[in-house]
């Protein structure tokens, strides 16, 4: 593929943040792509699940109607409905496949969409800016999502055209995606984050509407594809699902052999649970909590197998 | 909410001491000297001696008609004599400027005009008050004021001004209050920020500075009229001085045996003998070791403070360097240790936490607010030679930064492009420690800027932190006074309401540029906004001009002239308008800069190119302060904002940068001085956004400014290597007519956690020091942070919580989930 064709590649995107310096080596941009295969319950990131844009609506940023109606007026469909109490409805039965006129026009960014059509080369303009910090921290740009490697043609030439300007790269993943796709990334990663969140192909369905079996296979591949390439697995523990020893234990077994390996396990939160509501979506686990007193015995349990390639979270 | 910021917030400086008076300090037991003598002054209310201008005034009474410089030293040597003299409990080193605990002094040649009204408003004002006794204050009112009624800097300055000056500059005739707009600050301080050669003391003490100054009197051409009345009232008055701070140095070894002879205490009877040896040695002669050599440097900067206001407190040098000969020479001969060191060091802190510097003019107390003060001690950086300069007591002053919780000194950490990575992580270390401290200073900027100013590479090297920003040559510069402080965002006012502004009614304060709805285009706009902008220049450089020729008709400074290479080479004072072969660096504020460049970029991108909005819509919503208009303001708002690395606004911001700086290179030479844009505030955004009423970038009213070159509060979402980029984008690296730029940027503290996170404020300090970026200071976010965001949303919109895998806008958080957040960042782990 051509640089040419590569820059003109376009995919959605829904977010690109500087200065992140937890997902991966160094000072790093992340660059989100939108649409995921897994549907896990305590999905953080309820934007990135779906492949096309969607309209969110953050009551905290509107002006509301007693000071602003610019998007009463600005939609074409009636869709957005001035409730009696003055509250904002969206009828989202009548926003399908509308080029959202009303996010346009909210002068707040009560309204916004998540996801925009964006070519390769418009995104790593982004992501070069902060070049200088790369080259002194070893950073670089993280694909993440969502799935990334879903988008497999846009995310690839967003990682071919890195390598082209000598940018580093790393994906994380889920390692729900077909083995060429993971294979044909290989080339260009300097670094992969790979979830693996249960052993047990039954529990992973439940919870996440798949199950584990390619995604495991897909781990070993990779980790033995590229065998000096570091590769950074990771475990949300969630509460009732993988917060038990016996699970992480058993994925700590599964890692052992591969030597490049490491491993970091990260604490449930609530955070995203606010997004659902924006959607009009019911957050699955909003009165879940992880007791404090779990993660230092799991911690445990990973350094019996792992020893100190395992990574401290607090 | 900054902490810790280079403003020295007066609330967050009282909860240091308070802090220290509720728990056991975990370092209390390896410092409990300096805990001991920090306890007898915690909270005090500072305490004003009156005696420094007592005994001036009574000797500038008998000397008027004599040579400046001479009375000077005479006054100086009057003080010497008479002022009383403390030695401490427990302290190490000698030598104060009046009362034990904290206590600020008076300096009535300089606004000795308010002073009267300074007694009565003093204790009970909410900028930095403090006490005096009845007794005093009949003093001042009665004996010290009346001799300098229409003799002060400050009524000399306002009777100079012409009408057209005057207007933009005091709000009323005898120019008590400030307009805010062009601001002079000359009046409340007799320098800008200084350091001295403290170098030269220790090495040659001032008895072979007063032996240079003899030889130079004997070698003068006894029928030369300039040697005989510039030269030789010169080089006597440096005698006089020299002699002064010997024998005030040697009264106080007096009193400290005195003081010995009844201790009973065995260790402090020693401690007080050698304390005694040491002042009856130093400053006259050059230090022995290293006690010595603080003794000879704390005498010295004590007296500079008698001597003279010098803005924001007298800087300390490159301490790490000139002290470190008789460290290394003491700990090699085994007769200091790391810790003694420490601790000597630390006498000196307390010392200075306990001088206030007041400011008794109420422009003077907004600007400064919370008992602001920069002292600046310098450490890294490079030798002259160009080689890195750190070494082992660059180290210790960082550990004593983490382990005493003193906020004094100001301290500053030069970085350079192969600062070793020991000496940065010692330095991010101490960020990561939550004070903020130390601020770092570039010199991949500095060196190179000041070598086109005129410098040599092995001064321009040398140079040490000054102030709150500034750099300084000690034997090359030469005396600037305080420049002006702009305030463009009035100018963007100016532009929307034709010359006028809101908090001044009717009155024409600028260029009628004409009605703006009449504007057709962007580029008419633009200029209406560079004709008040030029004005405003215009008007600061005609202040400065008369400032510099008032300061050498008032001011003198024979001791800090006797310590300057170059005042001593020509037998000039360090206050003459022009010292030959000196660089007068000087600067001129450019206040509101953020606040500046997203209203003209909201008016660029929202009026004139998407034209989403109209010029009246705009006026209308200023006038009414967004009242009824909420959905204009968050339209102004979202339209490119600086700090966020968009081209858009940048490159208006460089523009601005671009006027300001070739009008300061063009019109300096008027000056004879360098007088350079600069983009640092004190606490002044505050006092100048008091006068401004609603600007086009959604800023409400009389709302503080952006400061210094930062971004507007809440403005910059991108987060800090977005505020860098900015930072660097808007300035002109082709020119070299630039000053100080003030940056300060907030980190939560998981994003700086562990060792991974010391890592990564390396690296970014590294690319700070890649960009040239001038100045960087850190704020380390904490849960008070987390909990003032949660109530005042709208100001920190701009805060990012960042979690592995997730990020989100605190203020987009549930409550109940901020809560959460906040209850985690307590216990450190998000």
């Amino acid at each position: 593929m051509s640089a040419l064709e590569d820059k003109k590649k376009k995919g959605l995107v829904f977010n690109i943040q500087k200065y992140s310096v937890h997902d991966g080596p160094g000072i790093r941009t992340i660059v989100f792509l939108k649409g995921c295969p897994l549907s896990c319950n305590w999905c953080s990131n309820p934007e990135s699940q779906r492949r096309e844009p969607e309209l969110a609506f953050n009551p905290g940023r509107c002006l509301t109607f007693s000071k602003c109606t610019r998007c009463l007026q600005a939609c074409l469909r009636g869709a957005i409905i001035r409730e009696a109490d003055d509250s904002l409805r969206i009828e989202r039965a009548l926003c399908e496949g509308c080029p959202k006129h009303c996010a346009e026009a909210c002068p707040s960014q009560g309204l916004i969409v998540y996801g925009e059509e964006r070519t390769v080369d418009d995104v790593l303009k982004v992501v070069e800016q902060d070049a200088a910090f790369y080259t002194r921290s070893s950073g670089g740009m993280t694909l993440s999502g969502g799935e990334p490697l879903l988008q497999a043609d846009f995310a690839l030439a967003l990682l071919r055209e890195s390598r082209r300007r000598r940018i580093k790269t790393a994906v994380e993943t889920c390692g729900m995606v077909p083995w060429k796709t993971l294979e044909a990334a290989s080339e260009y990663l300097n670094y992969v984050l790979y979830d693996i969140k249960h052993m047990d192909a039954g529990a992973h369905e439940a919870q996440t509407g798949r199950s584990n079996e390619i995604i495991l296979e897909n781990f070993r591949k990779l980790a033995e594809l590229a065998p000096d390439r570091p590769i950074l697995a990771r475990t949300p523990v969630i509460p009732g699902f993988n917060d038990s020893v016996e699970a992480i234990t058993a994925i700590a077994e599964f890692l052992r052999p591969f030597p490049n390996v490491r491993y970091e396990m990260l604490p449930y939160h609530r955070l995203g649970t606010q997004k659902y509501h924006f959607l009009d979506r019911v957050p699955p686990m909003e009165e879940v909590t992880l007791d404090k007193s779990v993660m230092p015995r799991l911690i445990d349990a990973a350094r019996n197998i792992l020893g100190d390639r395992v990574e401290i979270v607090k | 909410m900054t902490r810790f910021t280079c403003e020295c917030m007066s609330p967050q400086e009282q909860r240091l001491y308070d802090q220290m008076e509720g728990k056991e300090d975990k370092f209390r037991k390896t410092h409990s000297r300096v805990f001991k003598m920090l306890e007898r002054f915690d909270g005090q209310k500072p305490r004003i001696d009156i005696e420094r201008a007592l005994y001036f005034t009574q000797s500038m009474q008998q000397t008027e008609g004599e040579p400046l410089v001479l009375r000077w030293a005479k006054a100086l040597r009057h003080i010497a004599e008479n002022m009383t003299v403390y030695v401490q409990d427990d302290q190490l080193l000698l030598g104060r400027a009046g009362f034990d605990g904290r206590y600020g002094i008076l300096y009535p040649e300089l606004d000795g005009d308010f002073l009267d009204i300074a007694v009565r408003d003093l204790p009970t004002r909410t900028q930095s008050p403090a006490t005096i006794t009845p007794e005093d204050a009949k003093i001042v009112v009665e004996e010290i004021a009346p001799f300098w009624k229409g003799k002060t800097f400050h009524e000399k300055l306002n009777a100079a001004l012409p009408a057209d000056v005057h207007k933009l500059t005091y709000d009323d005739p005898e120019g008590l209050m400030s307009r805010f707009i062009v601001n002079e600050t000359a009046s409340f301080r007799s320098s800008i920020q200084w350091v001295h050669d403290f170098e030269k003391i220790l090495k040659r003490g001032f008895n072979d500075i007063k032996r240079e100054a003899q030889e130079k009197l004997d070698a003068l051409d006894p029928l030369s009229p300039k040697d005989n009345c510039e030269k030789k009232p010169f080089l006597e008055a440096v005698v006089i001085v020299c002699d002064a701070i010997v024998h005030w140095a040697k009264r106080h070894a007096v009193l400290a045996r005195e003081v010995a002879e009844k201790e009973t205490d065995p260790v402090r009877k020693a401690e007080l003998i050698r304390m005694a040896e040491n002042a009856e040695h130093v400053p006259g002669e050059p230090a022995r070791d290293f006690w010595e050599a603080c003794q000879s440097q704390w005498f010295t900067q004590m007296f500079s403070r008698i001597e003279q206001k010098t803005g924001t407190t007298i800087s300390n040098g490159r301490m790490d360097q000139y002290f470190y000969p008789f460290y290394a020479k003491d700990v090699e001969a085994g007769t200091l240790t790391e810790d003694q060191a420490m601790e000597l060091l630390e006498c000196m802190w307390v010392g200075m936490a306990e001088f206030i510097d007041m400011y008794i003019s109420p422009t003077g107390g907004a600007f400064n607010e919370g008992y602001a003060h920069w002292e600046a001690v310098t450490v890294g950086g490079q030798t002259p030679d160009g080689r890195d300069a750190t070494n082992d007591l660059t180290h210790l002053i960082l550990k004593s930064k983490r382990e005493f919780p003193l906020h004094y000194p100001d301290l500053a950490a030069r970085i350079h492009s192969r600062s070793p990575e020991s000496y940065l992580w010692d330095v991010a270390e101490t960020i990561k420690d939550g004070s903020g401290f130390p601020k770092l200073i570039n010199d991949e900027e500095i060196v190179p800027l000041y070598v086109s100013k005129g410098a040599t590479f092995a001064e321009a090297y040398d140079y040490a932190v000054s102030g709150c920003t500034e750099a300084r040559m000690p034997n090359r510069d030469t005396y600037t006074s305080g420049g002006a402080y702009i305030n463009f965002a009035a100018a963007v006012e100016m532009v929307l309401r034709n010359g006028r502004m809101k908090k001044y009614g009717d009155q024409v304060l600028g260029v009628e540029t004409g009605d703006p709805t009449a504007f057709s285009t962007w580029d008419e706009f633009w200029n209406a906004y560079v004709q008040q902008h030029l004005l405003f220049l215009k008007t600061a450089f005609h202040q400065q001009y008369l400032i510099n020729k008032i300061r050498a008709t008032t001011f003198a400074q024979p001791m800090g002239s006797a310590m300057h290479d170059l005042c001593m080479k020509h037998c000039i004072d360090l206050h003459q308008e022009q010292i030959p072969e000196g660089i007068n660096l000087g600067y001129f504020e450019y206040m509101g800069l953020g606040t500046v460049v997203d209203s003209l970029s909201a008016i660029k991108k929202l009026v004139f190119e998407d034209k989403k909005l109209t010029m009246q819509q705009i006026i209308d919503a200023v006038d009414a302060n967004f009242e009824g208009y909420e959905d204009v303001a968050a339209l102004l708002r979202s339209a490119p904002c600086y700090g966020n690395n968009d081209s858009y606004a940048d490159s208006i911001g460089r523009e601005i940068d671009r006027i300001s700086v070739e009008f300061g290179g063009k019109y300096s030479k008027d000056l004879g001085m360098h007088n350079d844009v600069r983009y640092v505030p004190f606490t002044s955004h505050v006092p100048f956004g008091k006068v401004v009423s609603a600007t086009p970038n959604g800023r409400k009213q009389f709302t503080p400014l952006s400061d210094g070159s930062s971004a507007s509060h809440g403005a910059d979402v991108n987060g800090p290597t977005a505020i860098l980029l900015s930072n660097y984008n808007t300035k002109n690296y082709g020119m070299r007519d630039r000053a100080a730029r003030m940056l300060n940027i907030k980190f939560t503290p998981k994003c700086i956690e562990g060792e991974q996170g010391t890592e990564k404020l390396v690296s970014f300090i590294r690319t700070m020091c890649d960009l040239k970026i001038w100045h960087v200071q850190f704020n380390v976010i904490n849960r008070d942070t987390l909990i003032a965001a949660k109530k005042d949303p709208q100001k920190y919109r701009n805060l990012i919580v960042r979690i592995a895998g997730y990020s989100a806008y605190f203020v987009d958080l549930s409550p109940d989930l901020q809560d959460d957040l906040i209850a985690r960042t307590e216990h450190g782990a998000i």
